[in-house]
């Protein structure tokens, strides 16, 4: 058995904010080890980007716990996750992921400059990050000169910069076509194996979650099931 | 790495960042020349004031400020004056007898404060030859020529060479009545004066008062430079030390009150201008926030804390303000320095000014400190206008924040 990187105990979250409250997760348990390549996948309000926001620390849950890398996160006070996020945590969202005046490069360098990584490591490290995605070229382009699955694979090496143990995903191929989809993917898929970054995605996109190597279905805040499959 | 992205944001809705910008412009630009108007509206006044009335110093009687009586002299007055005109600070000094009366022309009669005066010392103070419209400035070199105000000939109903009676009361309060001719109508800025100060020789007006040539009631001083005014006074005050030496300030106090209360106006009117301009820049940065709650939703899950994007919205402010402020700045002090050159001409209000003492053309004039006080004050009152903007943008919740459409 591998590490624990995401332990996730009676997690609840009920949204009180409307006239009906609304128990968008209700006692989550989640185990989850490190370099494993987990879709999280059910429908609609199913809960699956309340949980990613639980483990990623941006959302606190109304009861249970949640431990990324044996730290109590929902403990940990705002100041004190986003440093720990910054260090051990990279996002990929569906939609808005880059800051729109700043180049490819800039992009990347922000989250290694937030770590106070000195310019010569981080524009070293940059170039690195975008070959892997393949967007070598595209260094000084900014968000609104690459195309939808660019800017994705600008998101996944931003995330990757931080060196992160963990990547969690929001739908990161709900905005992109068949083709940019598969291409993110396999990029995301090849990370994993070879620098054993666990990720956690969700989607509804059943291409994707024959990727994956595990499946866990959410549905009504609850886990449905959780499947260990081989990756097509 | 901050700097870059604030600065790159405010650029991003060109438009916007440019009204916000134009607003700035135009405040800055609306609050210095009101300023330099009102100051070249009240700075003329002064001036008229100082250099054709009060002159920097005047010397009198200690009881005759309060009594206003001719036989309160000064003595020696003309051995005073030959040394004052001596001196390197003085551009002018004259000496003069004064005594309040009647006047009585063929049809009516007005109370009138009577001034004898030096014709060729008063040139450089009074200044009653500028401000002549008919007649010559002592020219006839008689004594029973007197120069009357525009606005109490007509009162009097008189014209130039009308012969009229003043009558009024000598040193030993006998009644004295003499009889003088028009040699002059003057129309000076200050038309309330214009109506009850005359001017006689004064040499004349010292026989009627029963005055030796040696004594007068007033002696006036003009410097050359105000800047030594406090330092002069005290010397004058020892040259003669049983007379009651008074700056401009002291015999006119109002005129002080309208430097000190100019200080206020600027903050007023700045204020104003400001609280405007403030309601423009929490509308465009409050509307910049919001339209941006994904992204900085995004900014904070991926490191940014709050401080920075707290920062990050004072930081844009602050650059649209420092693009503004100098360009404000610098077409109010264009502005000022065409007008303050070639006049502003209000003659269509001159009438109603020129009774309080106003000229009809103004010539804008701004001090320096007052465009840093104003570029400072624009400056706060960006910085406290972005403050709510961002507060708002600290109340956001990362995860509610992207999801947000």
């Amino acid at each position: 058995m591998g590490k624990t990187i995401i332990d996730a105990h009676n997690v609840s979250k009920t949204y009180k904010e409307t006239m009906v409250p609304v128990k968008a997760l209700q006692d989550v348990h989640l185990h989850i080890e490190e370099g494993e390549f987990v879709a999280l996948v059910g429908p609609s309000g199913s809960g699956k980007s309340t949980l990613l926001n639980m483990i990623g620390g941006l959302d606190e849950p109304t009861s249970g716990t949640v431990f990324v890398d044996g730290v109590e996160i929902t403990k940990l006070s705002e100041n004190k996750m986003i440093d720990f996020r910054l260090q051990n945590i990279g996002f990929v969202f569906q939609s808005f992921n880059l800051i729109p005046v700043l180049t490819s490069r800039e992009n990347i360098g922000f989250v290694l400059q937030l770590q106070k990584v000195p310019k010569k490591d981080r524009e070293k490290r940059v170039l690195e990050l975008l070959r892997e995605v393949g967007l070598e070229e595209k260094v000084n382009s900014r968000p609104g000169e690459l195309s939808g699955g660019q800017q994705q694979r600008v998101a996944v090496a931003r995330a990757l910069a931080s060196k992160p143990k963990i990547i969690l995903a929001d739908e990161p191929t709900a905005n992109l076509d068949s083709k940019s989809a598969g291409n993110l993917m396999d990029i995301m898929a090849k990370l994993n194996q070879e620098e054993k970054i666990t990720f956690l995605f969700s989607t509804h996109d059943q291409r994707v979650i024959e990727k994956a190597r595990r499946v866990i279905t959410l549905v009504d805040g609850k886990v449905d099931s959780d499947v260990v499959q081989t990756p097509t | 790495m901050l700097v870059q992205i604030a600065w790159r944001n405010i650029w991003r809705n060109k438009t916007r960042s440019f009204v916000v910008i134009g607003s700035i412009v135009i405040g800055l630009w609306a609050s210095v020349f009101i300023l330099a108007f009102a100051w070249g509206l009240y700075k003329n006044n002064i001036d008229e004031s100082v250099n054709r009335q009060l002159s920097h110093i005047q010397i009198h009687h200690p009881e005759f400020t309060n009594q206003q009586e001719s036989k309160y002299v000064i003595k020696n007055s003309d051995s005073i004056l030959s040394i004052l005109q001596k001196e390197d600070l003085v551009q002018a000094a004259s000496a003069r007898s004064i005594t309040q009366g009647m006047i009585t022309s063929p049809t009516t009669v007005a109370g009138v404060t009577i001034y004898g005066i030096s014709p060729k010392a008063e040139i450089k103070q009074i200044g009653l030859n500028e401000n002549l419209i008919e007649g010559d400035y002592f020219a006839s070199g008689k004594g029973n020529e007197i120069f009357i105000g525009e606005k109490l000939t007509k009162k009097l109903k008189i014209k130039l060479r009308s012969k009229v009676v003043v009558t009024f009361t000598d040193i030993h309060s006998n009644i004295v009545s003499a009889a003088f001719r028009v040699g002059g109508i003057y129309k000076s800025k200050n038309l309330s004066l214009d109506e009850v100060n005359v001017y006689v020789q004064k040499q004349s007006l010292d026989k009627l008062l029963d005055l030796q040539p040696s004594e007068s009631n007033e002696l006036a001083i003009l410097l050359k430079d105000e800047a030594a005014l406090e330092s002069y006074k005290s010397g004058v005050q020892q040259l003669v030390p049983s007379g009651k030496v008074e700056d401009w300030k002291d015999l006119s106090p109002h005129l002080e009150m309208v430097i000190e209360s100019f200080n206020l106006y600027t903050y007023i009117i700045t204020g104003i201008i400001l609280l405007a301009l403030t309601f423009g820049i929490v509308n465009t940065m409050l509307m910049s926030v919001l339209e941006r709650i994904r992204e900085l939703g995004m900014l904070m899950a991926i490191g940014f804390n709050k401080r920075k994007i707290f920062s990050m919205i004072m930081l844009e402010t602050f650059f649209l303000t420092l693009i503004g402020c100098p360009l404000g700045l610098f077409i109010g002090w264009l502005s000022i320095l065409i007008l303050g050159t070639y006049g502003i001409n209000i003659a269509i209000f001159s009438e109603g000014l020129a009774s309080y003492g106003f000229s009809s053309i103004i010539y804008p004039e701004l001090d320096n400190q007052i465009y840093w006080i104003v570029a400072i004050m624009c400056l706060i009152t960006a910085l406290l206008s972005a403050i709510y903007p961002a507060y708002r943008a600290l109340q956001l919740n990362p995860a509610e924040s992207i999801r947000k459409i």
